[in-house]
């Protein structure tokens, strides 16, 4: 303990030097401006910035890469509170009780509970990420295809489980999404499948423009379809702080994001992805008024934030553990250090304490920074509600397309999103969750490489997953929540329970 | 990727506008030149390129841009160059799959996303050889043991890949058919991946760049055994090169090259050629790729050609072996 404490000192001494001070600084900044604008996520965030990096200090410039991946994590949630639209995977169940808390006159409580909630999950898993990083990585590398292939199936079937709605309909717009996801290139065979000679499709549909239109576009024509519109708000001062309730509902989840998010977040791969969509899916079990959530539940936004954000900070243990990127971000930044000389590996931490202890010092710094900068905006980004709808939607859906046309350059994601924005609207008129598409289109390719990498280290045979100790523990938790939701169909016989399973109200 | 970048560049060049018509008759290169990478950021191609780029903005006073088109393992940002305008303000920064994938879309009856003609090589960069990895607690230490366990059980030891017909599978295809052995391949979505399955124990076996497994190697964790170089790797002196052991064709380097549209006028190939001449001599230019432990290998365009053609034989003939994979195995 006492060598952790003269390494965090040795840490807080680099990390609050000017120049790293500074460029922490600078990496929060531009990372709560990439979160914002919906399209251009962390990594096209990175990668802009990878080139500037190299003239800096290796130490530097992690810090600032850092900066802007957990910094985009905060501003990740302003869009999808203020509009509905998730410019990212991670924000998308943000979106849904986010935005109908701002229907109902509390943005600020939920910007607010979002930037804490973010500020808390960081803090505390920087703090695991310290002191348990070398014991979770090795832990982290027993995730093979097997066990990930797994993990994913039981993150589809707790999240229909636990959101509580119709299960079928949840499962039924999951698979949805996961065919969405098998277009584009095969990675296993290099066949392309259903690109129809489209090249932009070749690489598959992306997320943000699914995001984007299912949430976004969809909101604004169910607007445009109501008969008077909407009220101009007129959010006053006093509205801005969460109140006394709103603290205490958004104490445990939380916490519960934070630990959730940090456990998800260091398996290598992008399953972190699922943290937020899990977070959200608990939180409305166990709440005693599961029917709040969905019509403006704190604890839907309070979980998710803190999730995503610990998520990112759990993804930082394989790599600054064994020198191993756990996605394509932390790839960047491993990039990043080696054209330093730098190779992340084992044997960073005692090679490169400077370089380590003082990137672990600069994340409390940042969070720190973060919520700082992050809690005045709150009253800046609450007032552009003020903003009369006639003039306010049509300048969303222009940064909608900006934005989805910026990721890849492509027209075709254009066509997508709008695709997805009527697709939407549809399925929202019929009360469909709409969140367990993106899920499906997220997964669809882990999801399908796993099992099929598992397949190839087993020639084929299934018994690999029956083998496998963690594998075979995730797979019978899963079937054991798909029997539990058939029981209400034993019990009370089909008709009721077909009211049961939501699909006759 | 950096579309608000562009953008801006964009605003920015229409601003210039009038100016800039003026001075266009000037020689070449009069405005900034884009350089495509199709890889995403921080790969081989991303780290070589925009060291690249550094050095010929200082040399062609020009901004060199770099624009990371990444997407079906390269073949669209390779295509987007293929099909570019040959006025020299279009190059690209590619690896050798450039050979590989317009093999595979033979291989698959599709129709292709680019021919190998429609790009002229300018000057190949860096050649880096793979090296054959095991984990440090395998039985295996040497070729011979290797080689010997595989035949007794055909198919059973297992190797990751950064993708089917990348250039990882490929080097351990060369091998395993120089050596007579079969092996069971796992691909994963790039070399990372792969690693992280080698240190999981979910593989036995992998072929990667050297710069990337030396942390690996020193904290114990992996086991070099062969590299597919023609000498060995300046960084693992003690390692054999398969044709010291007898393997005699093969051989396999990870290469990167700078090429142009095909048709790009001779004056301004000559330009460009000329320029990476001074771009390997450039002192940051070197120093970045020391850092990176990238040994360059710079080759002028005949040379080049000639280099090309070989791999380019030898990769079609491991894409031939492979043959059409259905299904998962």
């Amino acid at each position: 303990m006492t060598e952790t404490l003269q390494n965090l000192y040795l840490g807080f001494s680099v990390a609050l030097s000017p120049e790293v001070l500074v460029f922490a600084i600078i990496g929060c900044v531009v990372g709560t401006l990439v979160g914002m604008l919906p399209g251009v996520g962390p990594l096209a965030g990175i990668s802009l910035l990878l080139p500037a990096t190299f003239g800096l200090q290796p130490t530097t410039a992690i810090v600032l890469l850092a900066g802007i991946y957990y910094g985009a994590m905060y501003g990740g949630s302003t869009t999808s509170i203020l509009m509905r639209i998730p410019g990212k995977a991670a924000s998308v169940m943000t979106s849904i009780d986010g935005y109908a808390m701002t229907l109902k006159g509390r943005a600020g409580p939920a910007l607010t509970i979002a930037a804490v909630g973010s500020f808390i999950a960081g803090t505390l898993s920087v703090a695991f990420l310290m002191l348990l990083a070398p014991l979770l990585a090795s832990f982290a590398l027993r995730f093979g295809p097997p066990e990930y292939f797994a993990l994913l199936t039981l993150g589809l079937l707790v999240l229909a489980f636990l959101t509580g709605g119709s299960m079928p309909k949840t499962l039924s717009m999951a698979a949805f999404g996961l065919f969405l996801g098998t277009i584009g290139i095969d990675l296993m065979s290099g066949f392309f499948r259903y690109h129809y000679g489209i090249v932009e499709l070749s690489d598959g549909i992306g997320i943000v423009p699914v995001a984007v239109g299912l949430f976004g576009v969809s909101e604004i024509l169910l607007t445009a379809g109501q008969d008077k519109a909407p009220a101009v708000q007129k959010p006053k001062l006093k509205d801005l702080p969460p109140s006394r309730q709103e603290w205490r509902d958004s104490t445990w989840p939380i916490g519960r994001g934070t630990v959730l998010g940090f456990l998800i977040g260091i398996i290598p791969g992008s399953a972190h992805i699922i943290s937020s969509f899990v977070s959200y899916a608990l939180e409305r079990r166990i709440s005693r008024n599961p029917d709040k959530f969905g019509k403006g539940a704190i604890e839907g936004v309070a979980g998710p934030e803190s999730a995503n954000n610990s998520a990112a900070c759990g993804a930082f243990v394989p790599m600054l553990a064994l020198g191993v990127p756990s996605g394509p971000i932390t790839a960047v930044m491993m990039a990043a250090l080696m054209v330093h000389g730098i190779a992340p590996g084992p044997l960073l931490m005692e090679q490169q304490p400077q370089l380590f202890w003082g990137f672990i010092a600069s994340m409390y710094v940042g969070n720190l920074v973060l919520l700082i900068l992050n809690l005045p905006l709150v009253g800046l980004f609450v007032n552009m509600l003020r903003i009369p709808y006639a003039y306010l939607y049509p300048s969303i859906l222009m940064f909608c397309v900006l934005g989805v046309y910026a990721v890849n350059e492509s027209l075709i994601d254009v066509w997508v999103m709008t695709a997805m924005g009527a697709l939407g609207y549809v399925l929202r008129k019929f009360e469909f969750e709409v969140a367990p598409i993106v899920l499906g289109l997220v997964l669809s390719p882990m999801l399908e490489n796993a099992l099929r990498q598992s397949l190839s280290m087993s020639s084929g045979s299934y018994a690999i997953f029956v083998n496998r100790p963690i594998a075979v523990t995730m797979l019978a938790i899963a079937a054991f929540l798909l029997l539990l939701s058939f029981l209400p169909l034993l019990r009370r016989g089909v008709a009721s329970s077909r009211a049961q399973l939501g699909l006759e109200s | 990727m950096s579309g608000f970048l562009r953008i801006i560049l964009v605003v920015a060049a229409l601003a210039t506008f009038p100016s800039r018509t003026l001075q266009a008759q000037g020689t070449y290169p009069t405005r900034p030149i884009t350089m495509i990478v199709p890889f995403p950021p921080g790969g081989v191609a991303d780290q070589t390129g925009r060291p690249v780029a550094a050095a010929m903005e200082k040399i062609l006073k020009q901004p060199v841009v770099v624009s990371n088109r990444p997407g079906a393992g390269g073949a669209v940002g390779m295509s987007l160059a293929a099909n570019a305008k040959p006025d020299g303000y279009t190059i690209l920064m590619a690896l050798s799959s450039i050979s590989i994938i317009p093999e595979a879309d033979k291989l698959f009856g599709r129709q292709p996303t680019y021919r190998m003609d429609q790009l002229a090589p300018v000057a190949l960069v860096t050649a880096d050889p793979t090296v054959l990895m095991v984990r440090a607690d395998s039985p295996w230490k040497t070729v011979k043991d290797f080689v010997e366990d595989a035949r007794k059980r055909p198919g059973e030891i297992s190797f990751s890949s950064s993708g089917i017909y990348g250039t990882l599978h490929m080097a351990m295809e060369m091998f395993a058919h120089s050596a007579g052995i079969k092996l069971k391949h796992v691909p994963f979505s790039g070399a990372g991946p792969a690693m992280t399955a080698l240190l999981g124990n979910h593989v036995q076996a992998f072929a990667s760049g050297p710069s990337v497994v030396l942390p690996q190697i020193q904290a114990g964790k992996l086991r070099p055994l062969a590299v597919w170089g023609d000498k060995r790797v300046a960084a693992l002196p003690d390692v054999p090169t398969f044709k010291e052991l007898g393997f005699k064709d093969v051989e396999f380097y990870i290469w990167s090259g700078l090429f142009a549209p095909a048709g790009t006028p001779e004056p301004i190939m000559k330009t460009l050629r000329d320029t990476m001449r001074m771009v390997v001599a450039d002192p940051d230019f070197k120093s970045a790729m020391e850092k990176l432990q990238t040994p360059v290998d710079y080759r002028d365009a005949p040379e080049f050609k000639e280099f090309w053609d070989k791999d380019a034989a030898e990769l079609a003939r491991a894409v031939q072996r492979v043959g059409r994979i259905e299904g998962a195995q």
